[in-house]
């Protein structure tokens, strides 16, 4: 156990340069695994399907996927709480230093992970430097038949082949939404706008909200002393907090 | 706008517009200097239009779910839960999501179809008028009760219109059906409703504020009968915060999305389920050392314990949870209700609420709320009762055969023989948006509009406390040369003449619909009021529907309930083999979701699977068999036979397979067809009291066929059973 003060300065300084400003809560006890968050995020971040036989490969392109492992033998086998699993927007994310081409960068005024299609040259370091494998590699240009991209949502680039891609938490949303507030002269409010998959959880299950202010759901919930956050020790510094389930 | 005029080519023409404007006044230095940015600003930073959005009503199931649809240039982009509708609060499941891939699906029918013969591929393009004249003979030509409508379980306007229109004309009384509705036993629900409590009604099961739930294989949180509004229940059991966090515990022998929720997972050998209800009623009862009630008094929990093989022990453990409890609750549904004795299990389920003394209290059991403009509950028809229109269509009673939201060829069991019995219906009119296989089998195809393109409404059959009717409009204008079949049907009324005409006596589909809701206009406690029908109308459109604004749900009488007897009696199965077959509809395709691309990608909940169908085996099974993850295995059932590959299951009784519903088409577009199998196909014509299909009352035997098939999943394989390990 590692307490605040065996922690060196430098390493405080950098858990304090990384808080995000967004940040999302996902309740594992009550996430029933229906996956309408795979299917609303896949419809409103423009992402592909790649078939039976890719998907068979692994190379299916879910920027969430809802994980669940099995525990004990029958008849005392359990299913683990059902964990979505998505872009953890690291404050010190993985991904970022290996990139040669800087197209997955920190963007200081949202503190996200910015993926930038077009500086991307497929060279998939990223991906392998993930720890939470929630990156996924356009290996095709995977066929939408006419009249299919009618659906296509015009505020987020259509990907092509060996571009790498992965969940942004709606920018599109968030720069939407900032927008909005600064043409009416005030700060966004809490709950005003949700990521894709918040606002489809029949369950509730997931919370996203703004971190750097304390009175918000999230940053509240957050607080909780029974949340986690996955592969913490890696020194990732998470924004994506989880509440294991029982 | 012609379809070739691109953004780009606006674009251009825009500058070329600017660009002169300031050569002609000489004037604006910023003109002279053009900045060139490096295409780092992605769209996801910029503006790209302003978005409309319309409120409107999902299709995919029958449930009612209020949906706001963002279009953008007059294409449908993105669909939302509508926060108002009390049904769904804003909240939809993936179906609803992957509506746009129906709506823009590259596989509709684009057209009015004449097929030049039954069976053949080939089919000939119409026009509309022919084609509302092919309707026009057909009511003329027959006697009304030789015409028969065939509805699917949405939309209720159309539903409505068809009933009003039959009642007029002397025709018979549509029929309705749906495989969710099947796989659900509504019939079942309705009719252990009516012996129980007197009252043929629905039951709603408050599971957000109960503190413990008993599920007896009802598959709440999937697709059974609301699935979104029960999820949300689901959400306010487990709330921890308000109150205490309650638990679930799920009987049923195979291990389905909702039981991998539940806290204790109780795998009861299947058609035990009535026993150990009643056994765990009777231990209750002994545990408040109050009078034994006549219900379960002749049930010996040891008995049950046997025969169900759940140890006393769990039992006792079980029915002290429930007798503890300051709220339990027992739900029956899904597969223990498809069984010879499902009216038994749901009957003494129910029953086992009174110990609970639960009935129109928070957490207990209630009656579903009626729709505004709905006097009494309606339920679909039963398997039984489709075998009776089979039946009818077998004995040449029937020549025409309206078929409308359903595709009874995939989703009726293959042993009822509709496929048969169609040969004998002079003429089928299929209304199918999609080339489904009963399209396949029509003699004319007039596509209706897709669910986002149509007028109309939807009763909510249950999931909200208020009455709610769920509205619908057009978020985008149709796609193809479709029309809405409720006009088809006005205007070939109207050509027909006499006594269809004055059934009909509307200028269109919107003027039927205003016709409908007029009396809701003025009355109290309504979301929305007018003083004309065109503002009721307009309101009506903008928020999605009408509700009221008040609980509205019934209170079963209960008082008698503990007095009856109930049948402890084991379910019957049918067939030779050594295996309980649990036929399941899969949570993410259900019955008709197989052709939305994106719903065939995403995992299933509890397997990961994607793209095909899979049986799953216990792995203790599957070694004695000698059978592996992948290999393809035939089920031979008394009705039919199929192969499918094993996906080694840890959560399912040895003595247990199961395949889910929801592959396996043979027609409905690109994505659908040639792929995985369908269940039915292994169905006898066996019925539970209530006239529900016993569908899950079969017996299989598993042959190795030598073959593999890699199934696609998202889970990986290492590890798994220690493959990839060197351990296996």
């Amino acid at each position: 156990m590692v307490t605040l003060a065996d922690l060196k300065i430098s390493e405080v300084k950098l858990s304090e340069e990384h808080v995000g400003k967004w940040g999302m809560v996902i309740d594992q006890d009550i996430c029933t695994g229906c996956q309408a968050c795979v299917a609303a995020c896949a419809m409103e971040n423009n992402i592909p399907f790649v078939g039976e036989e890719d998907s068979g490969y692994g190379r299916s392109m879910h920027w969430i996927r809802i994980e669940r492992f099995w525990e004990g033998e029958y008849p005392e086998v359990k299913m683990t709480p059902n964990q979505p699993m998505l872009c953890q927007q690291c404050g010190s994310a993985p991904c970022e230093p290996v990139c040669p081409a800087f197209a997955t960068v920190h963007s200081q005024a949202e503190k996200l992970n910015l993926q930038v299609y077009n500086r991307c040259i497929g060279t998939r370091y990223c991906a392998n430097n993930c720890p939470y494998q929630v990156r996924s590699f356009n290996w095709r240009d995977y066929e939408r038949p006419e009249p299919l991209p009618n659906q296509l949502n015009p505020d987020v680039t259509v990907r092509r082949r060996g571009i790498m891609e992965k969940c942004t938490f709606c920018i599109q949303r968030i720069l939407n939404a900032q927008d909005k507030a600064k043409a009416e002269g005030r700060e966004i409010m809490d709950g005003e706008f949700t990521t894709a998959c918040a606002q489809a959880c029949p369950a509730n299950a997931i919370t996203f909200g703004r971190m750097d202010d304390p009175e918000s759901l999230v940053s509240q919930l957050a607080k909780r002393s029974h949340g986690v956050k996955h592969l913490e020790e890696l020194g990732t510094l998470p924004n994506v907090t989880y509440f294991k389930g029982g | 706008m012609s379809k070739n005029f691109s953004r780009r080519d606006f674009l251009k023409l825009a500058g070329v517009g600017a660009a002169t404007t300031a050569v002609l006044t000489g004037c604006g230095p910023a003109s002279r200097y053009v900045k060139r940015e490096p295409y780092m600003q992605m769209p996801e930073y910029n503006y790209n239009g302003q978005s409309t959005y319309y409120a409107t009503t999902c299709r995919e199931c029958a449930a009612g779910c209020g949906l706001v649809v963002r279009t953008s240039q007059g294409r449908a982009i993105k669909t939302e839960g509508n926060p108002n509708n009390p049904l769904n609060l804003g909240k939809t499941c993936a179906r609803g999501q992957a509506t746009l891939h129906g709506l823009y699906n590259p596989d509709r029918v684009t057209d009015s179809l004449k097929r030049d013969s039954r069976g053949s591929e080939s089919m000939q393009v119409m026009d509309w008028e022919s084609a509302i004249q092919v309707v026009a003979d057909a009511l003329k030509n027959n006697k009304p009760e030789e015409i028969a409508f065939l509805m699917g379980m949405a939309p209720d306007h159309l539903f409505d219109l068809a009933s009003d229109f039959a009642k007029a004309t002397g025709i018979n009384a549509p029929v309705r059906f749906g495989a969710l509705s099947m796989f659900e036993s509504r019939a079942t629900l309705s009719k252990a409703a009516k012996n129980l409590f007197g009252e043929a009604s629905l039951p709603f099961f408050d599971v957000g504020g109960a503190q413990v739930v008993f599920s007896f294989g009802a598959n709440f949180l999937e697709t059974w009968l609301s699935p979104v509004s029960y999820m949300r229940g689901f959400a306010g059991l487990r709330d921890g915060q308000t109150k205490k966090r309650g638990s679930l515990v799920q009987f049923e022998s195979r291990m389905s999305a909702t039981g991998g929720k539940a806290d204790e997972w109780i795998p009861l050998r299947p058609g035990s389920e009535a026993l150990v209800a009643l056994a765990i009623g009777r231990l209750v009862s002994e545990l408040r050392d109050g009078p034994m009630p006549r219900a379960f008094s002749s049930v010996d929990p040891l008995e049950a314990a046997s025969k169900s093989g759940i140890k006393l022990e769990t039992l006792e453990h079980l029915a002290g949870m429930f007798a503890n409890s300051s709220g339990a609750l027992a739900i029956p549904g899904g597969a223990a209700l498809g069984q010879s004795n499902g009216l038994a299990v749901a009957e003494s389920v129910l029953a086992l609420n009174a110990m609970s003394d639960n009935f129109g209290k928070p957490g207990g059991v209630y009656f579903s709320a009626l729709a505004p403009n709905q006097t009494e509950y309606q339920g679909p028809a039963s398997a039984k009762e489709m075998r009776e229109l089979v039946q009818k269509m077998y004995d040449g009673k029937i020549k025409v055969l309206f078929v409308h939201g359903v595709n009874p060829l995939f989703e009726l069991p293959t042993s009822l023989e509709f496929g048969g019995a169609s040969k004998y219906v002079s003429q089928i009119i299929s209304f199918a948006t999609f080339p489904d296989e009963t399209a396949r089998e029509a003699d004319f195809v007039f596509p209706d509009h897709h669910g986002l393109e149509s007028w109309g409404y939807q009763r909510v059959a249950t999931g909200s406390a208020k009455p709610v009717l769920s509205g619908a409009q057009p978020v985008v204008s149709p796609y193809y040369n479709t029309r809405a079949t409720a006009d088809v049907l006005i205007t070939a009324a109207q050509l027909a003449g006499g006594k269809f005409a004055q059934a009909l006596p509307f200028k269109d589909e919107v003027e039927f619909l205003q016709s409908k809701v007029t009396s809701l206009m003025s009355e109290a406690d309504g979301s929305i009021s007018a003083p004309d029908i065109l503002t009721f109308m307009a309101y009506f459109q903008q928020h999605g529907g009408y509700w009221k604004l008040s609980d509205a749900r019934g209170i079963p009488n209960a008082a008698d309930v503990l007095n009856r007897s109930f049948s402890a009696q084991e379910a019957e199965f049918a067939g030779e083999g050594e295996f309980f077959f649990v036929p399941f509809v899969s949570p993410t395709l259900a019955e008709a979701g197989a052709n939305k691309p994106w719903l065939q990608e995403l995992p299933d909940p509890t397997t990961t699977v994607m793209w095909n169908t899979w049986v799953e085996m216990n792995p203790v099974t599957a070694h004695e068999l000698g059978i592996e993850n992948d290999d393809v295995v035939k089920i031979v059932s008394e009705a039919g036979e199929l192969e499918a590959a094993v996906y080694v299951y840890p959560a399912i009784r040895p003595d247990t397979i199961a395949i889910p519903f929801g592959q396996g088409h043979t027609a409905f577009g690109r994505y659908a067809e040639k792929r995985g199998v369908n269940p039915v196909d292994l169905l006898g014509q066996h019925f539970n009291e209530a006239g529900d299909l016993a569908f899950a009352g079969m017996k299989v035997k598993v042959e190795k066929t030598g073959k593999k098939k890699p199934l696609s999943r998202l889970e990986s394989l290492m590890g798994v059973y220690g493959i990839g390990l060197g351990e296996e």
